[in-house]
C-alpha cells in the first residue's frame, strides 16, 4: 500500500485493475443490507401482513397460500421501486457531477417537466394507456435535448447548463398547467397523480424497461465511475491531463438523462430522489462528487421505503410514492447538512 | 540549442481579438525558460497555446518537431504537463488523490492503477515535499502548500516538459522562492524542460536560463538573461526607466527602477 492509495484498494481481475475506495465498499455493503431489509419489509407489509419467513417461502412459487400476493402483487412493484430508484440515483449523480451543483437533477433541469407535459397531453387527449410511457420518454428526452443544445455553447459549462435547464423546466411546467386546466377534470386529476409519481398499478413491464436501460448503460456507467474523477477539475487542468472535458461531460449528461428519463417515463415524477440520493451517497462516502453505485443504492432504498410508507401510512388511503420521497429525503439531507458543518465533508 | 517546443507562424487569441499574430519561437530543451512581459502582452496566451489548452487559429506548435495538433491528446499529456494559472481545487480531495490524478494519461477505466503509477506519485510527492501532508484535504492547505501539490500533480505526469502559468503569483516571497527553487531543481537535477510565465522580472533573470520578453503579442527579445536583459529592453518592453546591475547574491542582472531625481516640491510641501 503506497501513500498514493490512502483509503483505496487495488483490485485485480485478469487484465482489469480497478482502484476502489474502501469507504465506498463499506457504505455500499451497508446500503445493500438496508436495501434487502427494505425490500423484505415491502414484501411483508400490505393490506395483509405476511411474516418474513412466509414471504421467503412464497418467493419460489411452490404453491404456498401467499404465492399470489407476494409474487404477483408485491414483488413486481417492489422490484420496480428498486430499479427506478437506482436509475434516479445514477441519473442524478451524473447530472450533478457535470453541473457541479447539488440542485441540478432531472427534476430541476426540465427532464421531468418534459416527461410530465407529454404524459399530461397523452392522458388528457384520450390517448391509449400504452402510449403514456413512450410519450413521457420522448418528452423527457426532447426537453433534455433542448437543454443540452442551449447549454452546450461554451462547452456545456456548469452554470449555463443549469440555468438553461431551470428555464426550460419553468416553461414546460406552465405549459403543463395550461393543458391540465383546459382538460376534463377527471383526466386532469389522473395527470396530477402521474406528475407526483406513483408505483401503483405498475409492475414487471415497467421494471423491465428500466432494468434493460440500466443494463445497456452499464458499460458506460463503469467507464463513468472512473472518468468522473476528472469532472471536479477545471477544464484547463483536465485538458493538461489529456482529458477531453467537453466530450466527457456530454457523455455523462446523456447517460444520466437516459437513465432518469426512462425511470420518469415509467413511474412519473417521483420527485427529489435524483436530487437527494447522490448527495446522501456523497456524504456517506465522503467523496468530492457523488459515487454512482452508492447513489443508485440510496435511490433504491428511498423509493422502496417511500412506496411502502405511501401504501401503509394512511391505509386504506394510498399516497403516491412521490409525495413520500420528498418527505423522507428533504429532512435527511437537512440533517446531513447540519451535521456536515462540524466536520470536513 | 535543440528546440523541444516551437511555434511557427502562430496566430492565436480569443473570440473577439487576436493576441499572438504570427509568432515564431523556439524554446530550448533541458532549460528553464521564463516568459516575461507587461500585463496583457500575450504571455499567458502563448503558454496556453503551447499547452494546447487554447487552439491556435492558424500556425503550428511543434513538440520535438511534430505538430501537436496531430498528436493524440493523451500522448501529448505524457510528454508535456501544464499547471494553469489558478486551478480549481476540488472539494475534499486529499493531496495524494489529487497528485494521483496526474497519472490520468497513463490510465484507462480498466487499468486504473499500476506499480509505475504508485512509484511516480510517490516520487512526485517527495520531490515537491508534500508527502508529509498526503492525507490532508487540498482545500484546507495554504496557498504555498497548494501550489506545491499542483506542481506534484504535474510531476506525477512524468513528462519531459513542464509548463507553468504564473506559478508564484499570489504567494508570499518565501513561498515564491520555495517554488522557484523546486523548479530549478527539476531543471538541474532531472533535466526537465521548464517553461514558466513569471511576473517578477528579477526572479526570471535569476532563475531562468532562457528569457523570452514579450510585448503586444510579439517577442521583443529572447536569449540568456545576462545577454538580453538591458536598460533598453526594460524600457522597450515595460516602459520603465531602470538600472540593470549585477545581483549581489547571484550575479544575475538585477533590474532596479530609477529613483525620481526631480521631485516636484510643491506637492508634498
Amino acid at each position: 500500500m503506497t501513500s498514493a492509495t490512502i483509503g483505496r484498494s487495488v483490485v485485480r481481475a485478469g487484465a482489469v485493475t480497478v482502484l476502489v475506495r474502501r469507504r465506498s465498499v463499506m457504505v455500499a455493503g451497508a446500503l445493500l443490507v438496508v436495501l434487502a431489509a427494505a425490500v423484505l419489509a415491502s414484501l411483508c407489509v400490505g393490506s395483509r401482513y405476511i411474516a418474513p419467513l412466509d414471504v421467503l417461502r412464497a418467493l419460489p412459487g411452490d404453491g404456498t397460500p401467499y404465492d399470489v400476493v407476494v409474487r404477483q402483487l408485491r414483488l413486481p412493484r417492489t422490484v420496480l421501486a428498486v430499479v427506478v430508484g437506482a436509475a434516479f440515483g445514477v441519473g442524478g449523480a451524473l447530472i450533478q457531477s457535470v453541473s457541479r451543483n447539488p440542485l441540478a437533477s432531472p427534476d430541476i433541469i426540465g427532464i421531468t417537466q418534459g416527461a410530465g407535459l407529454a404524459a399530461t397531453v397523452a392522458l388528457t387527449t384520450g390517448a391509449a394507456a400504452a402510449l403514456v410511457a413512450p410519450a413521457a420518454l420522448a418528452g423527457g428526452l426532447l426537453a433534455a435535448a433542448v437543454v443540452l443544445a442551449l447549454g452546450s455553447r461554451h462547452g456545456l459549462a456548469a452554470r449555463r447548463f443549469v440555468l438553461a435547464g431551470v428555464a426550460v423546466a419553468v416553461a414546460l411546467r406552465s405549459l403543463t398547467e395550461v393543458v391540465m386546466l383546459s382538460a376534463d377534470p377527471i383526466d386532469g386529476l389522473r395527470a396530477q397523480i402521474w406528475l407526483i409519481g406513483t408505483l401503483a398499478g405498475r409492475g414487471w413491464t415497467e421494471a423491465a424497461y428500466v432494468a434493460v436501460t440500466l443494463a445497456v448503460l452499464l458499460p458506460v456507467l463503469l467507464w463513468a465511475g472512473w472518468a468522473l474523477d476528472s469532472s471536479a477539475l477545471d477544464d484547463d487542468t483536465a485538458r493538461g491531463l489529456g482529458v477531453r472535458p467537453v466530450a466527457r461531460r456530454t457523455g455523462f449528461v446523456v447517460t444520466g438523462v437516459l437513465a432518469a428519463a426512462m425511470a420518469t417515463a415509467q413511474v412519473g415524477a417521483v420527485d427529489f430522489v435524483a436530487l437527494v440520493a447522490p448527495q446522501v451517497a456523497r456524504r456517506l462516502v465522503r467523496a468530492e462528487r457523488p459515487p454512482l453505485l452508492c447513489a443508485a443504492l440510496v435511490g433504491a432504498v428511498l423509493v422502496v421505503l417511500a412506496d411502502l410508507l405511501g401504501r401503509r401510512l394512511f391505509a386504506p388511503t394510498q399516497l403516491p410514492a412521490g409525495v413520500l420521497t420528498a418527505a423522507l429525503g428533504g429532512p435527511y439531507l437537512l440533517f446531513l447538512l447540519v451535521r456536515g458543518r462540524r466536520r470536513v465533508l | 540549442m535543440t528546440a523541444q517546443l516551437s511555434t511557427r507562424a502562430l496566430i492565436a487569441g480569443y473570440e473577439d481579438r487576436v493576441v499572438l499574430d504570427g509568432l515564431d519561437l523556439d524554446l530550448p530543451g533541458g532549460e528553464f525558460t521564463a516568459i516575461v512581459g507587461p500585463n496583457a502582452c500575450g504571455k499567458s496566451t502563448l503558454l496556453r497555446t503551447l499547452a494546447r489548452l487554447l487552439k491556435p487559429r492558424s500556425g503550428t506548435v511543434l513538440l520535438d518537431g511534430a505538430a501537436v495538433r496531430d498528436l493524440p491528446t493523451r500522448e501529448v499529456a505524457r510528454r508535456l504537463a501544464v499547471l494553469p494559472q489558478s486551478p480549481l481545487v476540488p472539494e475534499g480531495v486529499t493531496v495524494a488523490e489529487l497528485v494521483a490524478r496526474g497519472r490520468q494519461p497513463y490510465q484507462r477505466w480498466w487499468q486504473q492503477w499500476s506499480t509505475s503509477d504508485a512509484e511516480a506519485v510517490r516520487e512526485a510527492m517527495a520531490l515537491a515535499d508534500v508527502d508529509g501532508i498526503a492525507d490532508r484535504p487540498v482545500d484546507t492547505l495554504s496557498g504555498g502548500q497548494r501550489q506545491r501539490v499542483w506542481i506534484a500533480m504535474t510531476l506525477a505526469q512524468d513528462t519531459d516538459i513542464l509548463l507553468l502559468d504564473e506559478p508564484t503569483t499570489f504567494l508570499d516571497p518565501a513561498h515564491q522562492v520555495e517554488i522557484l527553487n523546486l523548479v530549478h531543481r527539476l531543471r538541474s537535477e532531472r533535466g526537465r524542460t521548464v517553461v514558466a510565465v513569471l511576473h517578477d522580472l528579477n526572479q526570471a533573470a535569476r532563475y531562468a536560463d532562457h528569457l523570452v520578453a514579450m510585448r503586444g503579442g510579439a517577442v521583443v527579445a529572447a536569449g540568456p538573461p545576462r545577454t538580453i536583459l538591458t536598460v533598453d529592453l526594460v524600457r522597450d518592453v515595460f516602459g520603465l526607466d531602470c538600472l540593470v546591475v549585477p545581483c549581489p547574491a547571484s550575479g544575475a542582472p538585477l533590474v532596479v527602477p530609477t529613483w525620481p531625481v526631480t521631485v516636484s516640491p510643491g506637492k508634498d510641501a
